[in-house]
């Protein structure tokens, strides 16, 4: 920017930059100048200046508008206090700070990053971070002098008129002066803490994985190598961890903690998923729509459609049994498919006609409905029904 | 059988051994014109090739199915995807769905049963799995349990099912094939099919945020 206004008067660019920094120390009107240049003057290779294109968009113009209202509220506030001896540096500061924000707004990506680098780079820096003794040295004297002038405009309170402006100053620049002091120690230990407590926190859950991984996958992974010529037991074995696995992923805080016995429906249907797949090597596939809770007939119906799901893991030959429950507002359904070899419904041996039986008187005792469909060769589907006491339903 | 032509099938999956495993049981059913493991190459090669369904696994690295899906279908959308998982989160199955994908369908699936998927997609028609009708019964159920996990209510206008919809996918997460809900319910296979379509376009079209926000409440299971 110095360079450009030293090329339009012919004058070298270091005496104009010389002359602005002492400038902004006067006063602050250099500052002002700076950056109202800064914003006016279309930069080399640019269409047109930020100002004028801050001014064309009307979303722009309204933050703008509103914002220096602001500020002269603030200001003319301030001054009712009695700031007067502070008066022209403020105002200049503050017309500097609203072209800043101009810039800011106005300014095209490549120049909000370049001016991202500067903040980072100087002062905040030296500020922020206590390395080297440069930044040490810099801040302690930027934060003694602060200090130094907050008490002593403090001290002069009660003497000079103006007091209250000069609480209000004094009081703050003691405080940015402490600010500027002790921050960069107060933000490393700040920093230090919760990086630590996140790294604590990462150790923990690969500990954790380790853990889980070691006594499941590891351990199914050792079964199975001793059990390589039991195609079956492979199977139930591989069965048992892919689900342990898929719980475990979905929900990893409630694994192992599963309420037992368990209260709501899905809990239940995934327990009589475990219990058969475990103990029969038959896949037990489930789907449940709408969970609640569980009461006395529900888990009748859950107890026959487990005797169900257990005859045909044990009876129908097929690799897989399909569990399917509803809970519709008026009932709860329960359908159990397979699709093995089935049977006659008319011929069948006393010991299953038992349990079929069993199945559909659980369910009428507790007022609900068993039907069981099946012919040989076309599979099994039993349809078990429990109405909804009116409390629940 | 021979005079019709083979679906035309695109493999993603970042796993070989499942590669290997889905081209051996689909050997002669289909034609597999390509594989890929990596998002970017499965795009690219996807685009270039255009088959007519593409066989997606849905986890995989650097954003999964979903990524592929997005980047294909911004170029081509013509192309037809069938998600395949191990998984079957709900927040998976629905994202992936609503995304663009025709169907989906779990990895356990038996060989012939994935033909027929493939062969559905390459129709045009919906895929549905036992789970995903489960879900999409869940989701769009409005009853409101007491104690339930009760999905948020949903605009009745364009979010509901008619009960004819309600019938199909609960005879498929009964586990009915397509065949056997037509003759439960005295209807064509075609019609049956045109139910599933109907029920897919709605989950993909309806109100996004509470869909979304059900599945992803609706962790276990």
């Amino acid at each position: 920017m110095c360079s450009g206004v030293a090329r339009r008067f012919g004058v070298p660019a270091n005496t104009v930059r010389v002359f602005t920094v002492i400038g902004a120390l006067f006063l602050g009107v250099g500052l002002a100048l700076y950056v109202a240049l800064w914003i006016g003057v279309t930069r080399r290779g640019e269409g047109e200046s930020i100002f004028a294109r801050t001014s064309s968009d009307k979303r722009e113009k309204e933050i703008l508008f509103v914002v220096s209202i602001a500020v002269i509220t603030l200001l003319i506030a301030l001054r009712t206090l009695g700031l007067h001896a502070l008066g022209l540096f403020l105002w200049l500061l503050t017309l500097s700070a609203l072209e800043g924000l101009v810039a800011w707004r106005g300014c095209s990506s490549d120049e909000r990053e370049h001016l991202r680098d500067l903040a980072n780079s100087s002062v905040l820096k030296a500020t922020t971070n206590s390395d080297g003794w440069q930044g040490v040295a810099i801040r302690t004297g930027v934060g003694v002098v602060l200090a130094l002038w907050g008490i002593s405009l403090l001290s002069r309170v009660g003497y000079e008129q103006g007091a209250a402006a000069y609480v209000l100053v004094g009081a703050a620049a003691l405080v940015l002066g402490l600010f500027v002091l002790f921050a960069p120690w107060w933000i490393r230990t700040v920093r230090d803490l919760s990086y630590e407590r996140r790294a604590r926190l990462r150790a923990q859950d690969r500990a954790d994985m380790a853990a889980h991984v070691h006594d499941s996958v590891m351990q199914t992974l050792s079964l199975i190598q001793r059990a390589a010529d039991n195609p079956a037991e492979v199977t139930r074995l591989a069965r048992i961890q892919e689900r342990d696995l898929r719980i475990w992923l979905a929900n990893p805080e409630a694994f192992g903690t599963s309420t037992n016995p368990p209260t709501l429906l899905a809990q239940s249907a995934l327990e009589i998923e475990r219990e058969i797949e475990d103990n029969y090597g038959v896949g037990v596939d489930v789907v449940v729509v709408a969970d609640i809770a569980l009461d006395e007939s529900i888990c009748a119906l859950l107890a026959a459609g487990r005797e169900a799901t257990l005859n045909a893991a044990k009876w129908s030959g097929a690799k897989d049994v399909s569990l399917y429950i509803e809970a519709e507002p008026g009932q709860v359904s329960m359908f159990i498919r397979d699709q093995g070899r089935g049977f006659d419904m008319e011929s069948v041996p006393d010991d299953r006609q038992g349990i079929s039986r069993s199945i559909i008187e659980r369910m009428n005792r507790h007022g609900g409905t068993a039907v069981i469909r099946s012919s040989p060769g076309a599979g099994t589907e039993v349809e078990l029904r429990m109405p909804r006491r009116p409390d629940t339903a | 059988m021979s005079a019709v032509a083979l679906p035309r099938v695109f493999l993603v999956d970042d796993h070989a051994l499942i590669r290997a495993g889905i081209r051996a049981e689909l050997a002669g059913h289909v034609e597999i014109i390509g594989e890929a493991d990596q998002v970017p190459a499965a795009i690219e090669m996807i685009i270039e090739r255009s088959p007519d369904v593409v066989l997606l696994d849905v986890h995989m690295p650097d954003g999964g199915g979903l990524a592929v899906l997005e980047g294909v279908v911004k170029t081509n959308s013509d192309v037809k995807f069938l998600a395949l998982s191990v998984s079957d989160a709900a927040e998976d199955v629905i994202t992936i769905i609503r995304a663009g994908a025709r169907g989906y369908v779990t990895k356990n699936i038996e060989g012939p049963e994935l033909v027929e998927a493939i062969i559905r997609t390459a129709g045009g028609d919906a895929v549905f799995s036992r789970r995903l009708a489960g879900f999409v019964l869940d989701a769009f159920s409005s009853k409101d349990l007491p104690g339930a996990t009760t999905p948020p209510t949903l605009d009745p206008e364009l979010d509901q099912l008619t009960p004819r919809e309600i019938e199909v996918l609960r005879l498929i997460a009964r586990g009915y094939a397509y065949k056997e809900i037509a003759v439960q319910l005295d209807i064509s296979i075609k019609t049956v099919e045109s139910h599933v379509s109907a029920v897919l376009r709605k989950l993909q079209l309806s109100n996004r945020h509470q869909l979304t926000n059900w599945a992803a409440e609706r962790r276990l299971l």
